[in-house]
């Protein structure tokens, strides 16, 4: 094994921020003489991927296994990676400092679509060939995960092995079927095999269709859908109370205890919501003790209790005054990351936050009741306005709001009751605020509907750039201005976003042509240039518009249809239907089964700590 | 300080890898590490508690330090020699803690007694006497302007110099022993002025490596460990 530091090292006198590339942060696992390697890359910089839990999982499980040492990637800034290229230094692991190359396993998180080009750039960097076709027995396998994989197409080529759903249980079982495979002398053809057996896991080269436009079909031994994996009791996948603490001033750079997994609350917009059912708490005797062991296990100041609902728990009051009384005196914070729209999650924010008023961010994500319904987003105005109030009557001044345009069915209508409805949350919020009314600050962030795979509008077309210009238009016109802040969502990000989320394996091309082009981080706004994607999709003949903006007719073949989260796509349909019918449907960890079949078919079940408020 | 509390003056050394760290990232580093370590750590009132804590001058990324200095006050007495035992347990390689010792509660803070930084700076490519001219010329000049991002500063020599620099001819080139002023106005950094020097004498060489070897306060005309 090489261990590049000596080469590394000269470079970081002409780089920002060297502490990205160094390693000996504490908490970092340093395993002597393994017999296999996995590289745990994000394709995005140090900073941004510290933050990053699957990761933090993965590293932990695969740390605690005999003979295994995961070690850290992250894509290098611009300077670094010119510097790095005139060098002749290949991408590294910051634990030994060993290239990419030497690894045996590369395990590539998909964490935006709009990373997709820094994928390229970090395989590249390694030296790894792009495309796994052009891969040998000698390269590492590359592995993806994450959630970008339910619907990989765009990304296909370029793994070996894509796992779909949960990974804690399932890294295990790819390093055990790979190494099992590479002792008995396996050829890359039959590592491929070994790891298509594996549940969960998806190998794109072993699925082809007949002929252009016709849907993949699994050539055996691969099954022909592959469904997610998903652990079934959370409380037995111990918290990682122990992660690597960065020096470096990353985002959200604090102590993160997941406190359930799963939202079942229906938004049909919501990828997440779909994907990741169903809904298991953890016990509130496992997050105190994480979090008292995580916090003195690393030394944090703060502690965030993150799921896709954290208020969403049902013993959450009793976890939060246990945390507080314990956290006395320590200079320690807790944040909640996503609050309901109801006084409760005021109440809950009260009590982590005595005085430190940082805002509060509620996402009502649309402007009508009509249209809220259809995206199954159970919501009122009087509990919007009901919580605002709350919120400023507790001295809170700044609230953030989070709303998207381009929902199905949306109408003019629609968009301008977005306007109303902040003028009525900024009125509530002053009436509420008192003598301290002019303190109040509303920021409204819109983004623009990108309908996404496996969720119920998979079928939709989303908006037009053309047309998303003309709604943003007749929405500023629609917003108050005094005390409001008003934020977009880039509209070619969007698109291409759209593009990425539901293409097929053609995409594929234009992903790797717009990395040629220079188009490695795209996700910054900074850095991201529209031309070299249209560039690129085009010269790959690659209609975008048609991706991204045509509605999907029920029955044809989806470039995703051969992957599976758990949920029916009758389920899906029907809520679809629903939506359009403006029917809501509830919320199945505080009611009846609403027959997505989930639990069914992949030997979970709904898990919760105690009785849920509807 | 409130009364009641103790002044933990800890000296922790900076290097290896982590001399690549900011003065901003080993702050926060060592703080975790007191955190770590389960000392009873003050924290300041108001609407956001922090940790007291107090740190010595910033050392530039990528200088490393054998002797810096910060000063932590407790809430209780913990013996000296426990103190160091558990903040060493607790801090990464790279930042190791070397020594604590109690200090009178009412001496002024680390910043304002520390005036003079001492640094030990390996050059390459250069015998140990053409050093030491290119240093002399420097010196005798009394001014000195450096360009730092885009702006030039000039030191008075006198004031930011106040020792002749000791060269020692080692394998390969020399080792500087230099002692810098610091003050409000900003603190020389030895190796742009042994880079200054090199350059005025057309002299080869190059930096290598600087750390500072020690931090030190004046009193009376001497020079002492605070």
């Amino acid at each position: 094994m090489s261990d590049l530091w000596d080469r590394v090292e000269p470079l970081l006198r002409e780089v920002e921020r060297p502490a990205r590339y160094i390693d000996g942060e504490w908490g970092a696992a340093h395993r002597p003489e393994p017999a296999y390697v996995a590289a745990l890359v994000y394709p995005d910089t140090y900073e941004i991927g510290m933050a990053n839990q699957g990761l933090a999982i993965l590293y932990e499980r695969l740390n605690a296994l005999s003979g295994v040492a995961a070690e850290r990637a992250y894509l290098p800034w611009k300077d670094m990676a010119a510097a790095m290229r005139r060098a002749g230094v290949p991408l590294f692991t910051l634990e030994s400092c060993r290239p990419l190359t030497a690894c045996d396993l590369v395990g590539i998180t998909l964490p935006y679509e709009l990373t997709y080009t820094n994928v390229l750039e970090a395989l590249d960097l390694a030296g790894i060939p792009l495309r796994a076709a052009e891969r040998t027995v000698a390269d590492p396998i590359v592995v993806g995960g994450g959630p970008c994989v339910w619907d990989p197409e765009p990304m296909a080529p370029f793994f070996d092995a894509i796992l779909i759903g949960e990974g804690e249980e399932a890294v295990a079982e790819i390093v055990d079927a790979h190494r099992a495979a590479k002792e008995a002398g396996a050829s890359r053809a039959e590592v491929l095999e070994a790891l298509a057996a594996v549940p969960g896991v998806y190998v794109p080269s072993l699925y082809a269709s007949a002929d252009d436009g016709s849907p993949l079909e699994a050539r055996p031994p691969a099954p022909a859908v592959v469904v997610k994996r998903a652990v079934r009791d959370l409380d037995a996948m111990p918290v990682v109370t122990c992660p690597v603490v960065p020096f470096m001033d990353v985002v959200h750079d604090r102590l993160t205890v997941e406190v359930l997994r799963g939202c079942t609350r229906g938004c049909r917009f919501c990828q997440a919501g779909m994907v990741y059912r169903p809904v298991r708490e953890r016990t509130p005797d496992a997050i105190v003790g994480a979090v008292t062991d995580g916090l003195a296990c690393t030394g944090y100041e703060e502690v965030s209790l993150t799921s896709l609902s954290t208020t969403d728990h049902s013993r959450l009051e009793e976890v939060l005054r246990r945390l507080t009384r314990r956290l006395e005196g320590t200079a320690t914070s807790i944040s909640l990351p996503s609050l309901r729209v109801d006084a409760f999650s005021v109440r809950m924010a009260r009590l982590v936050s005595a005085a430190k008023k940082s805002g509060l961010t509620f996402a009502p994500e649309a402007g009508t009741q009509r249209l809220r319904d259809v995206i199954n987003k159970n919501v009122t105005e009087d509990d919007l306005l009901e919580t605002v109030e709350a919120a400023f009557r507790e001295g809170w001044r700044r609230v953030k709001l989070y709303f998207m345009i381009g929902l199905p069915t949306e109408t003019d209508e629609d968009v301008r009751a977005i306007g109303a409805l902040v003028g009525r949350v900024v009125e509530t919020a002053r009436e509420a605020a008192g003598t301290d009314r002019g303190a109040v600050k509303v920021a409204v962030s819109v983004s623009t509907f990108v309908p996404k795979a496996q969720t119920p509008f998979q079928w939709e077309a989303q908006i037009t750039r053309e047309e998303v210009a003309r709604r943003q238009a007749l929405l500023r016109g629609s917003v108050p201005r005094k005390g409001v802040d008003l934020s977009w969502h880039d509209a070619e990000q969007s698109y291409l976003e759209g593009v990425l989320a539901r293409g097929g394996r053609e995409v594929a091309d234009a992903v790797e042509a717009a990395w040629r082009g220079g188009g490695a981080f795209s996700a910054w706004t900074e850095e991201f240039d529209f031309g070299v994607w249209e560039r690129a999709l085009a010269a790959c003949g690659v209609d975008g518009t048609s991706i991204a903006n045509r509605e999907r007719i029920v029955g044809e073949p989806l470039p995703w249809a051969h992957l599976s989260a758990g949920v029916a796509e009758a389920y899906l349909h029907a809520e679809r239907e629903r939506a359009y019918a403006g029917e809501t449907t509830s919320d199945c960890a505080a009611g009846p089964c609403t027959g997505c079949a989930v639990c069914g078919d992949l030997g979970v079940d709904v898990v919760t700590a105690g009785e849920r408020r509807g | 300080m409130a009364s009641g509390e103790f002044r933990l003056r800890v000296r922790y050394r900076k290097d290896g890898r982590l001399r690549w760290l900011s003065h901003l990232e080993t702050c926060r580093a060592l703080e975790r590490a007191v955190r770590r370590s389960r000392l009873p750590y003050a924290v300041t009132r108001g609407f956001s508690p922090h940790m007291k804590l107090a740190f010595g001058p910033a050392l530039p990324v990528g200088t490393a330090g054998s002797a810096e200095l910060l000063d932590l006050l407790l809430v209780s007495y913990v013996p000296a020699a426990e103190a160091v035992v558990r903040l060493r347990a607790a801090s990464a390689e790279g930042l190791a803690i070397e020594e604590t010792r109690y200090v009178e509660a009412g001496l002024p803070s680390l910043a304002a007694s520390l005036t003079i930084a001492v640094y030990d700076v390996r050059v390459e490519g250069v015998v140990a006497d053409r050093m030491k001219q290119a240093l002399d010329r420097v010196r005798r000049d009394g001014r000195l302007t450096i360009e730092h991002k885009g702006k030039h500063k000039v030191y008075d020599l006198a004031r930011s110099l106040p020792k002749e620099p000791r060269v020692e001819g080692i394998e390969d080139g020399v080792a500087i022993e230099v002692a810098v002023r610091m003050g409000p106005e900003g603190s020389l950094r030895p190796e742009a002025l042994v880079e200054a020097a090199l350059a005025s004498t057309d002299a080869d060489g190059a930096v290598m490596s600087v750390s500072r070897t020690d931090l030190l306060e004046e009193a009376e005309g001497a020079w002492r460990r605070p």
